[in-house]
């Protein structure tokens, strides 16, 4: 190689190994290293070594916090899942132009703050909110439902806010499946429950896995959502670190949660990956 | 109309009332007299003047183009080149790398916020525009990255390799060969970069200090200390912002379609 | 590429313009609780001044402590924590000394608030506003209502909203059982858990930045809040009525003090001097009806200060305990 190209090779390649070992790999060793570290009272760390934080995460306060939180996530994924295969196997009876028009209307409400737009939802969703009033005025309820502070708020609260992450890829899979399969396997007389297990899941699943992990992922840390739709009355793995690390004054306790986090994740990724998904693919549906 | 098709409507109408229902409460909202958000009480232009009086809200909302501009701007540049440079050389520990670029992209974004905040805090980095201009940026770097990367992939080899037996120099053709190639994928990794940025809390909320209040972060202490209608009239003049930008850029490309004849 | 030359020029332009305005500009750095000093009179000391304020919000002590912690000597100026969090700041050497006289002002602060136990001198904090928990509900809907006992019917569901702050809700639990809002031993604890668990069903919501906009909009009839909180609450709605509970209530003392490495000591202590003045301490309870330490603007008697005060309690700090109240707000949610 000569002299020229290799200067291009380190222009090319350089910014990308700083910026990966100073803003990813040192952060996230600092975190591992905090969470083996003790704190004081007063919020600050003493420097000794001790397994402490991650015995406390098995204390049966936090398993709760853990299984709520993933049956949150579990949930708001799933019901993120039926809303997107309906609406991209509907939306493949539309022409190519409307399809990409409808998908692109998909994103328009995502494009303004999201706090903004779950701020829409308690206006909807209080007690003389929107739709208590609509239900009380027409006379289908007596007394007002109650569709937020609690777990149903944040399930909507975070289903609304994840929805395009799962939409992009299930309809992404979905628009490259064989449009003569899916005849054929009507043709063979198949019903269309099994022409959708049998064909459309089959062939879309590492779309779907992508959504499901953009989805569950952030569902188990956006603590604003908690904190808005939930009336500060539920906690999330997201209200925990926040917590640990802005209340309690713990951070080694909050760093070793965060370390588990991780390790959750990439196992999550791993059987993605396992899934045939690529890795290019996460994210990048917008 | 048959029944499948009328079913198919119904789920596509159905969704987009799910998606648009909040906004539109926003939108209506703005116009509302009573401050409460309660009760339409009658109509008034009044909390669109309140918002232009509203410093604070003005202000945040300056710092957030600031930071969404240079973020976008440098990881935009950053990614790309990082792209390229993944693509085409081997370095030693690149395989390290390539994994270390997915963590941002997957790990929960509280996870990486508190990381960056860790690590300011031992590098005696004052809290303030900085800090989340450089948070903004670390996290955009990997989206940009797999955008680029995955039209790089699709690149035929071919069109360099002309260029060079053209006797192009390899600055020309980067400039003029490779980079408008990957255009498109470098033009959706910003875009994404600036949405996410634009829209971001939580990372925000762990490395923001004084004087660096983004315009969610207002959002979010407005939410909780009670909401007035200034914020849904700011809310509705983005929304009408992004939608002009959206048609026109449609526009835009239906046009440049038309002309190429296809 | 031209729309590429136009962003870069565009944010050239914005990065310009973010630079020259921020130069040279004298500022003083606020982080205050939020709802707590109308945004007036942050103006109209700018104005005044020509000192550019900037003005962050924290919900809880903690969170407090936790943002000067983590961020770099001399980010804030000042703040506003309260009795024990300013002893713990004094223990950590987060202060600096207060020199009186640079404070015209300083004479206008009630003698009742001097001297208190967190700061026996008042060499690093000077008293600001009092607040109090107290006990509201709307008496077209509900019964009347003396203690927090009284709120544990069935006929509430869903109907109370209380502070989203582990010692204030954990140490009203405790109250109501007869123990000392500080209590930390574990089998009291056990037993304010317990008296959660009996109101559980009647707990809407955990909120300490705007509990009354529940009562404000009948989200719910009941909460557990802060007295100005209270007022407001009742100026918009005259059926609340508003009580301190018998078996006791927190007292909150929030003061002034300025971080030990401000970078803005002469700006913070104008600061300060201003908040201290007649007409500003009475704009501020205008809008916010705390308990206002300037003697001046008192909206209580000296007997009835001097009741309140007697009946409340300061929350303590309880250092290496605070951990057994950590576990027990974790396993309330």
């Amino acid at each position: 190689m000569n002299k020229k190209s290799s200067l291009e090779k380190y222009l090319f390649t350089i910014p990308v190994i700083v910026y990966s070992l100073l803003l990813i790999l040192l952060p996230i060793l600092y975190v591992l290293l905090i969470s083996f570290f003790k704190s004081d009272s007063y919020g600050g760390m003493i420097y000794t070594f001790t397994l402490s934080n991650y015995a406390e995460i098995f204390n049966i306060t936090y398993i709760k916090i853990f299984l709520k939180s993933i049956g949150i996530a579990l949930i708001t994924t799933t019901i993120c899942l039926f809303i997107a295969y309906p609406f991209a196997i509907s939306l493949m009876s539309k022409k190519e132009t409307t399809r990409n028009l409808l998908i692109k209307l998909v994103m328009v409400p995502f494009l303004t703050n999201s706090l903004i737009r779950t701020y829409g939802w308690i206006v909807l969703l209080r007690k003389n909110g929107i739709i208590n009033s609509g239900l009380l005025g027409l006379g289908l309820i007596h007394d007002p439902l109650s569709l937020m502070y609690n777990n149903l708020g944040i399930i909507i609260g975070m289903v609304y806010t994840l929805l395009p992450f799962m939409i992009l890829p299930v309809y992404s899979a979905v628009s490259k499946v064989d449009r003569n399969l899916i005849e054929a396997s009507y043709d063979l007389g198949a019903s269309k429950i099994k022409t959708f297990t049998k064909v459309y899941l089959p062939l879309t699943i590492s779309g779907a896995f992508n959504g499901s992990l953009m989805v569950f992922i952030p569902a188990i840390g956006y603590f604003f959502i908690t904190d808005i739709l939930g009336g500060g009355k539920i906690m999330i793995i997201g209200n925990l670190i926040k917590n640990q690390f802005l209340t309690a004054r713990n951070w080694p306790f909050g760093a070793a949660i965060s370390i588990f986090l991780i390790i959750m994740t990439l196992l999550l990724v791993r059987v993605y990956k396992g899934l045939g998904g690529k890795m290019d693919d996460l994210g990048g549906g917008m | 109309m048959n029944k499948g098709k009328f079913i198919k409507n119904l789920t596509i109408v159905l969704t987009f009332i799910f998606l648009y229902a909040p906004i539109i409460v926003l939108v209506v909202y703005s116009f509302n007299k009573s401050r409460m958000n309660v009760v339409f009480t009658g109509f008034t232009f009044d909390w669109y003047k309140t918002l232009f009086h509203n410093t604070d809200l003005l202000e945040a909302f300056r710092n957030t183009l600031i930071i969404a501009g240079v973020s976008t701007v440098t990881s935009t540049i950053i990614g790309t080149i990082s792209a390229i440079g993944l693509y085409k050389y081997n370095f030693p520990f690149k395989k390290i790398v390539n994994g270390l670029i997915y963590i941002p992209i997957v790990i929960p974004e509280i996870v990486l916020g508190i990381s960056l905040l860790s690590v300011y805090t031992i590098a005696n980095l004052q809290l303030g525009m900085l800090s989340l201009i450089i948070s903004h940026i670390a996290f955009s770097i990997p989206f940009v990255i797999t955008s680029v990367r995955s039209t790089l992939n699709l690149l035929p080899k071919e069109y360099e390799e002309a260029a060079y037996d053209l006797g192009a120099s390899r600055f020309n053709v980067f400039t003029k060969v490779t980079l408008p190639l990957i255009m498109p994928g470098v033009i959706s990794g910003a875009t994404l970069a600036l949405t996410l940025s634009m829209d971001d809390v939580v990372i925000s909320y762990f490395t923001a200090g004084p004087g660096s209040n983004t315009l969610p972060l207002q959002i979010y202490s407005i939410i909780k200390t009670g909401i007035t209608p200034d914020v849904n009239a700011l809310s509705t003049l983005l929304l009408v912002a992004t939608i002009i930008i959206l048609t026109t850029s449609a526009i835009y490309q239906s046009r440049k379609i038309a002309r190429r004849g296809y | 590429m031209k729309k590429y030359k136009l962003l870069i020029i565009f944010v050239c332009l914005l990065l310009l313009t973010g630079c020259t305005s921020n130069k040279n500009k004298q500022v003083v750095n606020v982080l205050n609780w939020s709802s707590y000093i109308p945004d007036e009179v942050i103006k109209d000391f700018e104005k005044e001044t020509g000192i550019k304020v900037n003005y962050g919000t924290y919900s809880s002590n903690e969170e407090l402590l936790a943002k000067l912690s983590s961020s770099k000597d001399g980010t804030y100026d000042v703040v506003f924590p309260s009795d024990y969090m300013v002893e713990l700041m004094i223990n950590k050497n987060m202060l600096q000394k207060l020199d009186i006289s640079r404070l015209s002002t300083y004479k206008n602060i009630d003698k009742v608030f001097l001297k208190q136990s967190y700061d026996k001198t008042n060499s690093y904090s000077l008293p600001f506003l009092l607040a109090t928990s107290v006990i509201a509900y709307n008496r077209e809907n509900v019964n009347d209502i003396y203690d927090y006992k009284d709120l544990v019917r069935e006929d509430y569901k869903n109907d109370i909203v209380l502070l989203d702050d582990e010692r204030i809700t954990i140490g009203a639990f405790l109250q109501a059982l007869g123990y000392d809002i500080n209590d930390y031993n574990d089998e009291h604890l056990e037993e304010a858990y317990e008296f959660y668990s009996s109101l559980k069903d009647n707990i809407k919501a955990f909120d300490s930045d705007s509990p009354k906009s529940f009562l404000m909009t009948n989200e719910t009839n009941i909460g557990v809040l802060w007295n100005a909180e209270a007022i407001l609450a009742k100026d918009h709605n005259p059926n609340i009525v508003i009580v301190y509970p018998r078996s006791g209530y927190a007292l909150s003392m929030d003061n002034y003090v300025i971080t030990k490495g401000s970078t803005n000591v002469d700006n913070a202590y104008k600061f300060i001097d201003y908040l201290l003045r007649d007409e500003v301490c009475q704009k501020i309870i205008d809008d916010y009806p705390y308990i206002s330490t300037n003697k001046n603007t008192s909206n209580y008697s000296d007997e009835e200060l001097k009741e309140i005060l007697n009946n409340g309690s300061y929350i303590k700090n309880v250092g290496e305990n605070i951990k057994r109240f950590d576990r027990l707000w974790a396993k309330m949610k």
